[in-house]
């Protein structure tokens, strides 16, 4: 931790008198910072709390009261009247591709970066640039090509489509490189070599043994990256069947008349809380995520190149 | 010879690493690019004799217009708001580090987990008075119903409200560390010299982060461009044909999927990346932001630092 972060008792003393200056200023500085908080916090709260309630309570009670432990049960077991329980196939499937995605990401991001930062290869700075742009057009700006060659090898509607496109993860590749070409200086490899160390085990057991924080960063962007995903899988994935959880709730938007009020009355009891707790099961582990990794958003959103 | 034979498989190795991320890179980045260029001069209904009208074709869709004028009309408000209100809450958030500073930044962060699918459903109840946790604020408006809201001339500011929240706490975080990478000297003798915290922020800290907000903003704008999920979430689920090819990858998503037009389909794709492509190349070329040479540098003096 910098001395930037973290102000030293010294400099407390120091600067106490221009605070003091500018206490109005500072009350109405705070004051915004804990409102914008508030309301920062509000949709999430509103969220968890919607699926405790009934239908009826959402309107009748207090939008932020909580209703009852059970509620959240009765509310999933209300979700498997939908399509014969299909939600549990949408959960498990969202586990298993994010799994899948994490775990393809993050070898080989992690091995593209070490080979670019410890190899002499020609085209890295082609490489590294062609990276960087993939990095910085938005992802969904290739969904409509990405399907014409899906379709073409004949893998829409196939988990692997979404799997293997999500898994092409450019700013693991270069958070690696810049990891790696910053933590291990090159003689270390140039020794290693002479001691008769192969390519591989340079990596194996030089970099990965470094590579811890890496590989935490690298897996924590891109799950948050791709759990919640919605165009892509929704352009490939057409049967209900191989939905992810956020397919899924648009699905139950779209024919539920929870939300929906053009559609009218079904047999199956899906209604907000039910909704919602769908919405929960996306929002929740993305925002435990967020706040167990803050520091890691930080330091991994800046590619590394500030102080932490 | 046997050294060399040696470096040469060496090399294999590393190329082998190399290689599962190459093939994705190659796979997912370069051939859907060549296929979409490949697909635009294809033949179908709207581009008959086939050929590279279609680009003339899909501007010329009567939706096209509407498209522009939507998709604008959210980004002049979406950028601008988002820009502000980062930069201002990261600058107020560096004025002072207390113990709270921790939490509140935890909580800037919560809305990003509420983002697509379910931003779609958390901001539908916000904005419905029988339900709206904010009921009060909307009725002190005047609005008694969802369908003072729900209507297509509001769809802007409503699904510009949608992201900022989505995004705003990521970024917060970013410039917030981009605030903390500024030399404590700096700080120190603009203080000494007498400079309020106003002074501080706007003077001397805003200017030094320059490059970290050019970076936003292009990103920010790229990622504006391609807005989806929100108002075809809307018009297909919730307000049944409110945003209807609302926006631009809206329009490509119908004419691929409704109309067949794969053509002019890829044609809208190729004319968005376009903007994407030229803000990426300025944020590599014009900043030294992904610059090897800053990076390696900065890490140098830190090390020096400690």
């Amino acid at each position: 931790m910098s001395t930037a972060v973290a102000p030293s008792p010294k400099n407390e003393t120091k600067v106490k008198p221009l605070r003091q200056e500018s206490r109005v200023g500072m009350f109405f500085v705070n004051a915004w910072l804990i409102f914008f908080a508030v309301i920062s916090i509000v949709p999430m709260l509103w969220l968890v709390l919607a699926a405790s309630k009934t239908d009826p309570e959402l309107s009748s009670r207090n939008p932020l009261a909580f209703g009852s432990l059970k509620g959240y049960w009765n509310a999933w077991q209300n979700l498997q009247f939908f399509d014969n329980g299909v939600i549990g196939r949408w959960v498990l499937n969202s586990v298993l591709f994010n799994a899948a995605i994490v775990i393809i990401a993050t070898i080989t991001a992690s091995l593209a970066g070490f080979v670019i930062s410890a190899a002499k290869i020609r085209f890295k700075r082609t490489f590294l640039i062609s990276t960087l742009i993939m990095m910085l057009i938005p992802p969904v700006a290739l969904v409509i090509p990405l399907f014409v060659m899906m379709d073409k090898v004949k893998l829409v509607d196939n988990p692997w489509s979404v799997i293997l496109i999500s898994s092409l993860y450019p700013f693991g590749a270069f958070l690696s490189y810049i990891y790696y070409s910053t933590t291990i200086p090159p003689e270390l490899y140039e020794s290693a070599r002479l001691d008769g160390c192969s390519d591989w085990q340079l990596y194996s057991r030089i970099a990965l043994p470094l590579s811890g924080a890496l590989l935490g960063l690298l897996a924590f962007f891109a799950f948050i990256g791709n759990w919640a995903n919605y165009f892509m899988p929704y352009v490939m994935l057409y049967s209900g069947e191989n939905y992810t959880l956020p397919l899924g709730l648009g699905f139950l938007f779209y024919s539920t008349p929870a939300i929906n009020p053009g559609i009218g009355a079904t047999s199956v009891p899906i209604y907000k809380p039910e909704i919602a707790l769908a919405g929960i099961l996306i929002a929740l582990p993305i925002m435990i995520m967020f706040l167990v990794s803050q520091k890691r958003l930080i330091r991994g959103m800046l590619a590394g190149s500030i102080k932490e | 010879m046997a050294k060399v034979k040696k470096y040469k498989q060496r090399n294999i190795l590393m190329k082998l690493m190399l290689a599962p991320y190459l093939f994705l890179l190659i796979a997912f980045g370069l051939i859907p690019l060549i296929m979409a260029v490949l697909e635009v001069p294809g033949e179908s209904l709207t581009n008959p004799d086939g050929g590279w009208d279609a680009f003339k074709i899909v501007v010329q869709d009567f939706r096209f217009p509407q498209a522009v004028k939507n998709v604008l009309g959210f980004m002049a408000i979406y950028v601008p708001l988002t820009l502000v209100l980062v930069i201002v809450m990261a600058l107020m958030l560096d004025v002072r580090h207390t113990k709270w500073s921790k939490y509140l930044r935890m909580a800037y962060i919560i809305p990003a987990s509420v983002s697509g699918a379910v931003a779609v459903l958390v901001w539908w109840a916000i904005l419905e008075p029988t339900i709206s946790p904010i009921k009060s604020v909307l009725n002190a408006f005047g609005i008694e119903s969802a369908t003072q809201i729900w209507q297509t001339k509001n769809l802007v500011y409503i699904i510009a409200i949608m992201t900022f929240f989505t995004i705003a706490g990521n970024w917060i975080l970013i410039q917030y560390g981009s605030l903390q990478s500024i030399s404590s000297e700096i700080i120190e003798a603009a203080r000494v010299d007498g400079c309020s915290a106003f002074q501080l922020a706007v003077r001397i800290k805003l200017p030094l982060i320059r490059k970290y907000v050019i970076y936003m903003a292009v990103l920010l704008f790229a990622g504006g461009l391609q807005i989806f999920v929100e108002p075809q979430l809307l018009t297909t689920s919730v307000y049944t044909g409110i945003a209807n090819a609302w926006s631009f990858d809206q329009l490509s998503y119908e004419l691929a999927f409704k109309s067949g037009d794969f053509g002019g389909a890829s044609a809208l794709s190729i004319i968005l990346l376009i903007p994407s492509m030229i803000g990426a190349l300025v944020v590599i070329f014009k900043t030294d932001m992904f610059d090897d040479k800053t990076i390696r540098n900065k890490q140098e003096s830190e090390k020096a630092d400690l």
